[in-house]
């Protein structure tokens, strides 16, 4: 391994677009290809997309939190984010749902409650919470590629195995820069703009205009960053040629592609498990 | 002599949409191991040519380009960037636009890598080149975490990766405080020395620069060739000439020039504060320098009533306490210059007297209002606060309307409204641009606007944060120019800023912040003297620290170019017959393209010289 290789290792993830780091080999998600992470629950995404029962999205949720807790390396704050947000949210997301749905379809089972002529149907509560488990699902399943791949390496595997121009990868990559930076200056309009009485008014129409009025020096400044951001990258030879080295492959090995493979057969089991509905009690109307 | 590795003759460049050419007609010769310094007057198209030098002009940058550039024998209009790259390398103004990648490592890699340079050679070129800076040790962190000058050295070290000859720098320390300028000086130095390079170096911070450079191509406002050859030499024989035309020289040259003009034999004139130091051991003393500060100090005598007072003000953003317990009492008609290093915490204490930023109940009080409490309309009438970039607070569609907006808020009548905008805009040199969208006027017509918005409700005390930040010299004279005379008639001036010489020639008192905590407070003069700067991690500007190493100590108390002025008040308006930080009313630089050039801003007058009155509210 190269010495800028060690150093990677031993540094902390200082940000999003830095390289991806090692954590050893138990937590083999951080060694797949992006690719790999992105092509194997597909699948199971357009599954979740045209499934309507609660087993299917719960069996999905369990295989991709089980895949992140092995596999990923993960911060305090993701772990929060999974096993706490995520719940309550889901939760939140089923009674909305429920709340939502036609109750002339499941008027024939059991009221949970009644508020003077609305009643809440327990199958009310059981298609919002087959939704709300679809949603998360999905979320979760796009967070095994999400948390364990880093932007660099994501683009340099397009570039590589999907042969996506570098122009436009490493634009996007350098504009991913830029996010920050505008965060920055937003925050220094909206202080210029408080103190200069633009604050007045509440309401939507007043925050429109409010943000309205963000927009015109939010966007003269990230133009004029833009054009000089450009001008530096095309003095260092950007775009010079129709490839350029790379420093950092990004290989699709074996085992990517058994990685891919298997979560494909477990996904095609899940589904068809769901089809032949082995627990009827889970299902929604 | 060898052969000139870059050669740029009669060069004319038109941008699009503009009616003249700047530069008109300029020459250049580069050899390796030179420093070439470009000089001119804002709008004289220095950048332009620095463009131009790699192709970006004409390729990139829409403009006509005539006469011809050649690097290392190659024609830069027939060649694109990308080839010319391998002969000419560029550093630009703003460390943060030229960063694309999330490491250091991979940042210097991304030149050779663009040019298929193979792998082992492209991490020799990077390691070689972030030795040189520096910053190897660094390789493996996020450029987001290097300090101002960290991230130009990173942009230096960039340059060095592509393996070329030629290094163009366009203004690589205006956007620095002074720690960080002194970095990148040290780099160029040590690059100097290799004799490997040739430098191209467009720059306002000659106190900085002049020890580096071999020759000077001076352009004129025109944008004609005015001079060329070495730098010494066009410095000192033309010093008159190149002050008139508003090029910025080094600020030891300025005093030998005054020493000059006050009797005092001056053979050859300073280019350095060492030059300074030889010179002032070669004169007699004056008697009377220093003396008149210390009699016409204020302390202990009738207290002035105050306009700021600050009681335990302690600050806390997110989890970290930014200024712990800042205790200050500012009097009414100061000009106080607030310093620090980087994190001392100098804007947050702007933004908490000005109430930008809410500060605890009950500490702050601005002529017997507090920031916290009061609403919006009332705080306008109190404290105007001009932001760094003057195009953040700008609302309105117009000029006029933006000047108007402060008086609407305090529900003026429309008819007084007209009288003050239309008397703003006299004031500021903006009439003809009343109907302009704020936008679209020239960088210093932005800050002039700003400045009057913060003003026109009437504010007697005006706050700025960092307001000549990343501006060239010329705009930055001016801004204080404004604010020097704003000051006379009797507003109370706060501003943030790095740069101490501004702050020893214009600032009453000077108010050092040091990791959140005050570490002086007092006239300006008594500050410098004390050695505060120094303590807070800061140095002193150059005139004081060239004074303060002369053998005779009556020198030491002196820390500005009026102190060197016998006939000179302090309060008497500088006039271009003796000419000081003052320069004449300068034509506007375009920003890449994005205002219209209106000669009309170079004969408005400086918009200081009427006196303005305490502007009433309604």
């Amino acid at each position: 391994m190269s010495a800028a290789a060690v150093t990677r290792a031993r540094r902390e993830p200082v940000a999003p677009y830095a390289d991806a780091p090692d954590h050893g080999p138990l937590r083999f998600l951080h060694r797949l290809n992006p690719l790999a992470k992105i092509a194997a629950p597909l699948p199971a995404i357009v599954a979740l997309i045209v499934s309507r029962d609660i087993a299917v999205p719960l069996a999905f949720i369990l295989i991709a939190l089980v895949l992140l807790l092995v596999g990923a390396h993960l911060s305090g704050r993701a772990l929060l984010g999974l096993f706490v947000v995520l719940p309550v949210a889901a939760a939140v997301l089923a009674v909305s749902f429920g709340l939502w749905t036609d109750a002339s379809r499941v008027d024939t089972t059991p009221v949970l409650f009644q508020l003077g002529d609305y009643r809440f149907y327990l199958g009310s509560l059981l298609v919002g919470t087959a939704t709300s488990l679809r949603l998360v699902a999905i979320l979760v399943l796009s967070l095994v590629a999400g948390l364990t791949s880093s932007g660099p390496d994501l683009v340099r595997a397009l570039v590589q195995q999907l042969r996506v121009p570098y122009r436009v990868g490493y634009t996007a990559l350098a504009a991913y820069r830029f996010v920050p930076r505008f965060g920055h200056e937003l925050e220094v309009i909206r202080q210029a703009h408080r103190v200069r009485g633009m604050a007045a008014g509440r309401g939507p129409v007043a925050a429109v205009r409010r943000w309205l009025g963000y927009v015109v020096p939010l966007l003269a400044g990230g133009i004029r960053h833009a054009e000089r951001v450009a001008l530096a990258m095309d003095s260092r030879a950007f775009g010079a040629h129709p490839t350029r080295t790379e420093r950092h492959l990004v290989p699709f090995r074996v085992r990517d592609g058994v990685f891919v493979i298997v979560f494909w057969l477990v996904t095609a089991l899940v589904v068809a498990a769901g089809i032949l509905r082995p627990f009827p009690f889970l299902e929604a109307p | 002599m060898t052969a000139p590795v870059l050669r740029a003759r009669g060069v004319r460049i038109r941008h699009d949409g503009s009616e003249r050419s700047t530069p008109d007609g300029v020459g250049l010769e580069v050899r390796l191991g030179e420093v070439v310094l470009v000089l001119g007057p804002s709008g004289s198209g220095k950048s332009t040519l620095a463009l131009a030098l790699n192709g970006l002009v004409p390729h990139a940058v829409p403009a006509t380009l005539e006469g011809s550039i050649t690097v290392d024998g190659v024609e830069t209009a027939t060649t694109t960037v990308a080839e010319l790259s391998r002969r000419v390398s560029m550093v630009f103004q703003d460390p943060d636009a030229q960063i694309v990648t999330g490491t250091l490592l991979d940042e210097v890699c991304f030149g050779p890598e663009n040019l298929l340079v193979p792998v082992g050679e492209v991490l020799a070129r990077a390691e070689a080149a972030l030795r040189q800076v520096g910053l190897w040790e660094r390789r493996g962190e996020n450029p987001d975490r290097l300090s101002g000058g960290g991230r130009q050295r990173l942009a230096i070290a960039c340059a060095l990766a592509l393996d070329s000859p030629v290094m163009v720098l366009d203004e690589p320390t205006a956007n620095l405080d002074p720690v960080g300028i002194d970095e990148v000086y040290a780099v160029l130095e040590r690059l100097v020395q290799t004799g490997e390079h040739a430098l191209v170096l467009v720059e306002h911070n000659l106190d900085a620069a002049i020890g580096l450079v071999d020759r000077v191509v001076v352009i004129d406002r025109e944008g004609r060739p005015a001079f060329d050859g070495p730098a010494r030499s066009v410095l000192r024989d033309n010093v008159e000439t190149l002050v008139e035309m508003g090029v910025w020289l080094p600020s030891a040259m300025l005093a030998g020039r005054r020493l000059r003009v006050a009797g005092h034999p001056v053979p050859e004139l300073p280019l350095t504060p060492a030059e300074l130091t030889a010179l002032l051991d070669a004169l007699v003393p004056p008697e009377s320098v220093g003396g008149a500060d210390t009699a016409d100090r204020n302390v202990g005598v009738a207290p002035a009533e105050s306009a700021v007072s600050v009681r335990g003000l302690r600050v806390v953003k997110g989890r970290s306490e930014i200024l712990h317990g800042v205790d200050l009492e500012i009097e009414r008609g100061a000009f106080v210059a607030i310093v620090g290093t980087n994190g001392a915490g100098k804007t947050t204490l702007l933004q908490s007297i000005a109430g930008v930023a809410a500060p605890p109940r009950g500490t702050v009080e601005v002529l017997g209002i507090d920031p916290a409490r009061v609403d919006v309309r009332r705080l306008a009438r109190t404290v105007g606060f001009v932001f760094q970039n003057p195009e953040h607070q700008f609302i309105r569609g117009t000029v006029a309307d933006e000047l108007a907006h402060g008086l609407e808020l305090q529900k003026a009548e429309p008819a007084e409204i007209e009288r003050q905008v239309g008397r703003m805009l006299e004031r500021f040199g903006l009439t003809a641009q009343r109907d302009a969208h704020p936008f679209l006027l020239s960088g210093g017509q932005k800050r002039r606007l700003s400045v009057g918005t913060a003003l026109i409700a009437g504010a007697p005390v005006l706050a700025l944060d960092e307001p000549t930040f990343g501006q060239d010299r010329e705009r930055a004279a001016e801004l204080l120019d404004i604010l020097s005379a704003l000051n006379a008639a009797g507003t109370t001036v706060l501003v943030v800023t790095h740069d101490l010489q501004l702050v020893a020639d214009h600032a009453s008192h000077v108010l050092v912040l040091d990791a959140g905590r005050m570490a002086a407070y007092d006239r300006t003069e008594v500050v410098l003297a004390s050695g505060a700067l120094e303590a807070a991690g800061l140095a002193p500007p150059p005139l004081v620290r060239a004074f303060r190493a002369a053998a005779d100590p009556a020198w030491h108390a002196l820390t500005r170019l009026a102190d060197l002025d016998p006939a000179a008040l302090p309060s008497s308006p500088p006039t271009p017959s003796v000419p000081s930080w003052s320069h004449p009313p300068t034509a506007p630089s375009f920003a890449s393209g994005t205002t219209s050039p209106r000669r009309s801003d170079a004969t408005t007058p400086s918009p200081s010289p009427s006196p303005p009155r305490a502007e009433e509210a309604p």
